[in-house]
């Protein structure tokens, strides 16, 4: 396959993208929404139309996965355009209407990378009707002023709508060059703005892949070989005919890089429930080949094996951390693991796939829908121009539909058959064929000087790649180390070196949420608290030592600006806003963990008072968090994320396990992935620092200081947890 | 396959379905109502909540041959409008995120509050705890149904 996605090299590519989208798209078309009475109507960039009604309809290009960018991004255009809230529409950018790559949606990228042509657009349109407007009344632009969809003639008073320039507007050359307004005189940017489709959605009209209906489409669910790389030797549908509405099957081959499918054999019917209930009466036999005896538990024993060795891949390295190791005497040497993590979206994977012998048509949730499009096209045979792909709301992403799995299952499937097929994955498929985020251990040492300087940092990073699973054996940039925790450490220390080991094992793995970031937060949040605590040293005083003095940096390895300063900023907001310095209550210990989210541009701490009930049985009492990711769009939209985030990391610290036996996902519903329940969910606030830093992302802030937070919190109450989620470790959470 | 007459929304609706058919399915897939949302098909995320009569029923665990002449109120026939005042108080507070699991959230507090208008936090906890919100959004949900609860 030639078109692969990486972490790394997608927000390297998205940021060039980002600058180079061509204004000067000049469409004035008649307009066609029933309801409207347009006559005219222009469209100075693909992603903005305005029309004589006073409708402006901005047309978002990044998929909304519940993360806020319908509302965030109309809300950047709306600002420089100077637009009525109220005016706006917003709808989801038809997809070959953008450039390549405009659609895609992951690593907190979109409004960072889109922050500056969405303001150029909004700019440029009100430029064009300001002309308009100043070429009626004979006078010049600079002496008209806007304001909530209106121009102002600063010298007469007179006040003109857009609605009414907008049929001489759409006769304007588009300016080549506009003037951004400065940051300090945003009025809507910065706002707390509820989410653009909230009364659809809870209306029920949002519409959801799984809700797309098209005309003549059949049903399928799939049963699939239980092992990865298994084969089907043969099938035996008798039954299935005995099930009314059932249709026929057809297999669904497996296959490798980019895209791990299972073999599987589809069961069709002319409904859903018909589909799984021949399913049930299927006969199958499998070959599991032979990686079908691998178990987390001997992972985990194959991790810590490799742990004590040299990492296979070489991260990053600065003076000589092994000798200095060597050489100290107060020194530590720890191991933290997480497990694999599934992502468990509220709408399962599901995806439609029309498919003649030389076009298909594609309808669903795709996060990255230029990789799918292309992959499913080559896959069938088909040119890609010949593939018509229909992008919907999603039921939440999380990374898990980067993937495309379920995507060019429905099209194998479709190829197959002269109908339109929707496939479902039923929450059992969901959980048992994730994009599992990896398993993980890491091996941790460090030194200091008898004066508590930190002398040697030792990282030994030993997971099974994500970059193996989407790029195969040869892949590139294998060691999930990206980002500040690990590759680029944010701790003044003299010798460093981090770097990262890969152990083979027989199970889907992929992006699951602020995964680099989230599983080298970890070890490193804790190590740090760890060292504090054997120096007899208050934890964030100690962090606020080794962060306040040192000036920021561009990264080595990552090459992003790192300003150690920001991370002792959101330390203190946090610690502040929860009482850290404050008399603490008989049995109540508090944890604090910071970090710097290095390619979303932000930075954001936790946290996290407790209550010890007895040793390893605590309640939480509270969870403060702080952020600093630059200006905010949507404080609104950033609570959300920020809240959101720490339900999710939360899952992850307390309960969230994957485990396999015999290369089988053990846990097949929610009964027993376990994620938080509303009654789990304890006091949550969360607050950010004004900032004029151009924008970061915001959606996977929230959740990497969560678990450091926690498991440093129950450090102090006398026990430490090095394993997630805690509960493998006994403990125990009322 | 049988024929059955249903009372969604206030209409009578005829479908020719297996009995045993949940009556998410015949929502989603017969009468178009795809506001009622599939999550799990085993009553573990609530997703799919619907009414029956006054009460918030899963409807991936009840099959249609069990509905009979019973009132089935979907997300679809709360409200004219989105006007509900469940629905309103999830407006104020901007509970959702995905959105996906919302439409059920609030059939599960629009039950609980036409039994209970005076619910306490330990009721809500108690009737929201079977609906999943992987985005989240549990704080949000916690005041909004407290806001509905003290507007009633």
């Amino acid at each position: 396959m030639k078109t692969r996605f990486d972490r790394r090299n997608f927000i390297k590519i998205s940021s060039a993208a980002g600058g180079s989208l061509i204004l000067g798209m000049l469409l004035p078309t008649a307009c066609k929404e029933p309801e409207a009475v347009a006559t005219c109507s222009f469209q100075p960039h693909p992603i903005l139309k305005i029309d004589n009604t006073g409708k402006i309809t901005v047309y978002v290009a990044r998929q909304e996965i519940g993360q806020g960018v319908n509302t965030s991004i109309p809300m950047i255009v709306a600002e420089e355009l100077d637009a009525d809230w109220k005016n706006i529409a917003v709808e989801i950018a038809a997809y070959g209407t953008m450039q390549p790559g405009d659609h895609d949606t992951g690593g907190s990228q979109s409004v960072l990378l889109d922050y500056e042509k969405l303001r150029k657009a909004g700019a440029t349109a009100k430029a064009m009707l300001v002309n308009a407007a100043a070429a009626k009344w004979k006078t010049t632009a600079t002496a008209c002023a806007t304001e909530a969809s209106m121009v102002t003639n600063s010298n007469s008073k007179e006040t003109i709508a857009y609605s009414e320039l907008v049929c001489d507007a759409a006769k304007l050359a588009v300016p080549k060059d506009v003037t951004l307004k400065s940051p300090k005189n945003y009025t809507l940017i910065g706002k707390a703005t509820k989410k653009s489709n909230i009364k659809d959605i809870l209306t029920g009209k949002a519409i959801y892949g799984i809700d797309v209906k098209v005309p003549g489409m059949v049903y399928a669910v799939i049963e699939r070989c239980p092992v990865l790389k298994g084969k089907l030797v043969k099938f035996d549908d008798s039954a299935c005919k005995q099930v009314g509405g059932f249709i026929q099957c057809v297999t669904v081959a497996s296959s490798a890089a980019p895209m791990h499918l299972h073999a599987g054999v589809a069961v069709i019917a002319n409904n859903i429930w018909s589909a799984l209930q021949a399913r049930k009466v299927l006969k199958v036999e499998w070959d599991e080949g032979t990686e079908n005896t691998d178990s987390t538990e001997a992972l985990f024993t194959r991790f810590a094996a490799k742990s004590t060795g040299k990492p296979t891949y070489e991260v990053f390295k600065k003076g000589n951390a092994p000798a200095a190791q060597k050489a100290a005497t107060n020194k530590i040497d720890v191991t933290y693991t997480a497990p694999f993590l599934a992502h468990g979206t509220m709408e399962p994977m599901n995806f439609i796939a029309a498919v003649t012998k030389d076009s298909c048509e594609l309808w669903g949730g795709l996060q990255l829908p230029d990789w799918a499009t292309n992959t499913i096209a080559e896959d069938l045979g088909i040119k890609k121009e010949k593939v018509k792909t229909n992008l919907t709301l999603m039921g939440g992403g999380f990374g898990r539909r980067l993937h495309f799995d379920y995507a060019l299952e429905a099209a194998r499937i479709a190829k197959q058959i002269d109908k339109p097929v929707k496939l479902i994955w039923d929450r059992t498929d969901d959980i048992r064929n994730d994009t599992y985020r990896p398993a993980n251990l890491h091996r941790m040492q460090a030194a200091w000087d008898a004066d508590g300087k930190l002398q040697a940092w030792q990282h030994h990073h030993v997971a099974t790649s994500i970059a193996i699973m989407t790029d195969g054996p040869e892949a590139k940039n294998v060691p999930e180390m990206l980002g500040g925790a690990s590759s680029d450490l944010w701790y003044d220390v003299p010798n460093v070196h981090t770097g990262y080991s890969h152990v083979d094992f027989n199970l889907q793995r992929g992006w699951v949420r602020a995964v680099e970031i989230c599983v080298n937060t970890l070890p490193v949040e804790c190590l740090i608290d760890e060292i504090a605590t054997a120096q007899q040293k208050e934890p964030l005083a100690f962090r606020l030592s080794l962060l306040e003095n040192r000036p920021a940096y561009e990264t080595e390895i990552t090459k992003f600006r790192q300003d150690p300063n920001r991370i002792a900023n959101v330390l203190k907001l946090a610690a502040e806003k929860i009482g850290w310095s404050e008399p603490r209550k008989p049995n109540h210990f508090m944890g604090i963990a910071g970090h710097h989210f290095t390619f979303a541009k932000a930075y954001g701490a936790h946290a996290i008072e407790i209550e010890l009930i007895a040793p390893k049985k605590f309640r939480i009492v509270r969870i403060v968090a702080a952020v600093d990711c630059g200006i905010v769009i949507n404080p609104d939209g950033l609570k959300n994320q920020m809240e959101g985030g720490t339900v999710f990391a939360l899952s992850q610290a307390l309960m969230s396990e994957i485990n396999v036996e015999n290369n089988r996902v053990v846990e097949d519903s929610f009964f027993n992935y376990k994620i938080m329940h509303f009654n789990e969910m304890p006091p949550l606030e969360i607050h950010y620092v004004e900032s004029q830093e151009d924008p970061g992302g915001i959606g996977e802030v929230g959740l990497p200081t969560v678990a450091p937070a926690l498991c440093n919190a129950l450090a102090a109450a006398g026990s430490r947890p090095r394993t997630l989620p805690i509960k493998k470790e006994g403990f125990e959470w009322v | 396959m049988a024929i059955f007459t249903l009372n969604v929304n206030g209409k009578k609706q005829q479908v020719n379905v297996d009995p045993a058919t949940p009556m998410l399915w015949v929502l989603r897939e017969h009468l178009n109502l795809v506001g009622t949302k599939y999550g799990c098909g085993v009553a573990q995320c609530g997703a799919c909540t619907i009414h029956l009569g006054d009460s918030a029923i899963r409807s991936c665990q009840l099959p249609v041959s069990a509905v009979g002449d019973k009132a089935v109120t979907t997300i679809e026939g709360l409200s004219e409008n989105g006007d509900h005042p469940v629905q309103k108080a999830w407006i104020e507070h901007d509970v959702a995120q995905c959105g996906y699991c919302q439409t059920g959230q609030i059939m599960t507090a629009v039950a609980l509050l036409k039994a209970n208008p005076n619910a306490t936090d330990t009721q809500i906890e108690a009737a929201m705890s079977g609906n999943i919100c992987r985005c989240g959004t549990y704080v949000r949900i916690k005041e909004a149904v407290r806001a509905a609860a003290s507007h009633q």
